[in-house]
């Protein structure tokens, strides 16, 4: 018989969420612990597709269908999680994200959203146009880890500096991590406005956002 | 004999013109970045599109058939007046028509939530041309489909110029001096349009059969579109529209451009090609490196804007593609914002090669922001000037 850890795992990958929901089903009924489908087959599943991603074996439509299939499993566990298997959910830390002031785009920031949530991040969207004191707020109420910012435009991402400072002045700098993404933004901006994290794309978002949490 | 700018234009998309530098981009500028320029000493009258193009003395562009709606209308759609100082185009979906009408449904001091003219919930900000945030499309699924499908009909009255025979005369007198483009759509940036880029994505795994059936609702349109207009006009250049890479590579995959949209390229161009349009070009943003060659194959021979930041590098691909592929743009929109010496870097880093090289028109690889001043975007133009060999202009 296939291990249903594996044949979840594939099926998150192949976007394909009818086979997650009868896998995930038959496999609670034979008393796998929802956290064990949740950790050895569900975020594998989504992580090995990451790779993918990043090594160009696959594009936005398949990350889409698997995050959609990985989320239809969550579903599918969340009546049968502890307590302790509901904090481990979001385990990975706390990300506020959004879309800095001047700017409406929100598909690269969505994308991003996704991918850290179907990785274990707890994720606060605080949508598009934010202005710092909403960045500020988000970070405060939610015990932010990470303060995401996206932008595309050229004349959008220099309001980044003016979030950086407002988390400065609010006294959050020392204990929120920053991470900045966008078309225009590479690099080098990031580090010229003295933030620690960038990604390109919403897998390495992952990754960074990882590495930031153990900064 | 003076040689007219049509000849120049052909001969440098045909590689028989090494060294000639077209000045007529497309230069795009926003019109933040004119508002700013006017603050920092630019004439008023620069708002206006051939104004300034004639201010920088650029050379014409092709004469889009842009009466003719078969692709974006970005400069002669119907724009309403909302009140409030609130202009909505019913540009942006075409070839989608009639257009739907634009009406505001709220607003607050900054922002305005509208129908668009391409039947969007958007919301956007007053007095900025920046992309709107897009709440809803009209195409959700079939039935909504099947009800778009209807201003997809090349019938439709108003999709030629009323008095066609007047407007043929028109063009071929003008098609003497400027070479005639005539747009053909596309096959991924209309769809996204139509339902949302997720949606999109999401149909070519649920219901791959309607994104075929959305394809070839463009491709019935183009090809009728295409029959007609050659009948009575000489096309030297076609353009799609597709927006469809992002920084790091295509929205789809090359598996999935390949089965769903070559196909459907080959088609249509292979009708180009038999009518002698041989420049055939596509504008996306985002890093083209992984499609270029797939659209050479079915016959798409010009890419821009070639984003810098998106990872384009046009003196690489010109070595990788020598005179099978036409380029325009490729100069990073970000340098221009820091400063001439940056900038005389930029251009020529690269622009003399590219024109030595034929086969290539330089301009910003996309529109030009607000955040590059005039003085920058003078040098910029003086700095292209140089290269062609033309005196520098006084501004």
């Amino acid at each position: 018989m296939t291990d249903p850890l594996i044949t979840i795992s594939e099926a998150v990958q192949n976007g394909d969420q009818e086979q997650v929901i009868k896998t995930v089903g038959v496999a609670l009924k034979a008393g796998v612990p929802a956290s064990a489908l949740l950790e050895k087959a569900l975020v594998p599943g989504i992580r090995a597709l990451g790779e993918k991603f990043k090594n160009e074996e696959v594009f936005l439509p398949e990350v889409l269908i698997a995050i959609r299939a990985m989320n239809r499993g969550v579903e599918e566990l969340k009546p049968h999680f502890t307590a302790e298997d509901a904090k481990k959910q979001y385990k990975e830390g706390t990300v506020v994200i959004g879309t800095v002031e001047g700017d409406l785009h929100d598909i690269g920031k969505n994308l991003v959203g996704m991918m850290l949530r179907a990785n274990g991040f707890n994720v606060v969207d605080v949508g598009v146009d934010v202005s710092a004191d909403s960045f500020i707020s988000a970070a405060k109420e939610n015990g932010a880890d990470v303060v995401a910012m996206s932008g595309l435009l050229t004349t959008t991402i220099t309001y980044m500096p003016t979030v950086i400072e407002g988390l400065k002045k609010a006294g959050l700098r020392d204990r929120v991590k920053i991470m900045v993404g966008g078309a225009p933004v590479t690099r080098q901006y990031a580090d010229e406005i003295g933030v620690e994290g960038f990604a390109e794309d919403c897998a390495s978002a992952v990754d960074e956002a990882r590495r930031l949490m153990k900064l | 004999m003076t040689i007219t700018f049509r000849e120049r234009y052909l001969g440098v998309c045909h590689f028989e013109r090494p060294g000639d530098l077209l000045l007529s981009g497309p230069n795009l500028i926003w019109v933040e970045a004119l508002r700013e320029w006017v603050k920092q000493g630019a004439p008023e009258e620069i708002m206006n599109f051939f104004f300034c193009q004639q201010y920088f003395q650029f050379d014409p562009l092709p004469r889009w058939l842009v009466e003719i709606r078969s692709g974006l209308e970005w400069w002669r759609g119907k724009v309403y007046d909302l009140g409030h100082g609130i202009r909505a185009g019913d540009w942006g979906t075409a070839p989608a028509y009639p257009g739907f009408v634009p009406k505001i449904l709220e607003e607050d001091e900054r922002t305005v939530v509208m129908i668009d003219g391409g039947g969007r919930k958007v919301k956007s900000f007053k007095q900025s041309e920046k992309m709107p945030m897009f709440l809803e499309y009209p195409v959700k699924d079939r039935a909504s489909w099947k009800e778009y499908k209807k201003r997809l009909d090349p019938a439709t009255p108003g999709r030629y110029p009323d008095d066609w025979d007047a407007y043929v005369r028109q063009i071929n007198e003008q098609a003497k001096e400027l070479p005639i483009s005539l747009q053909v759509g596309g096959f991924f940036g209309y769809l996204r349009e139509w339902m949302g880029l997720e949606p999109l994505l999401y149909m070519f795994y649920d219901d791959p059969a309607l994104v075929e059936e959305m394809m070839d609702g463009m491709l019935y349109l183009e090809m009728e579109v295409v029959k007609r207009v050659v009948k009575d006009i000489k096309i030297d250049q076609a353009t799609y529209w597709e927006d469809m890479c992002y920084k790091s590579g295509p929205m789809i995959s090359p598996a999935m451009f390949r089965k769903f949209m070559m196909p459907r390229y080959k088609k249509l161009n292979d009708l180009l090609n038999s009518h002698g349009v041989d420049i055939i070009w596509v504008d996306s943003d985002g890093n083209l490196e992984q499609l270029i060659p797939l659209w050479l194959e079915v016959g798409v021979n010009y890419v821009w804007p070639l984003e810098v930041a998106a990872g384009n590098d046009a003196v690489a691909l010109r070595k990788k593609y020598g005179k099978d592929l036409i380029m325009g743009g490729a100069i990073d929109k970000r340098v221009l914002a820091r400063g001439k010496e940056a900038i005389r870097e930029e251009v020529m880093s690269k622009v003399p090669f590219l024109v030595e090289s034929g086969g290539y028109i330089p301009s910003v690889d996309h529109w030009v922001p607000p955040d590059v001043s005039f003085e920058n975007y003078c040098f910029y133009v003086n700095t292209l000037r140089e290269i062609a060999g033309l005196e520098k202009l006084s501004f």
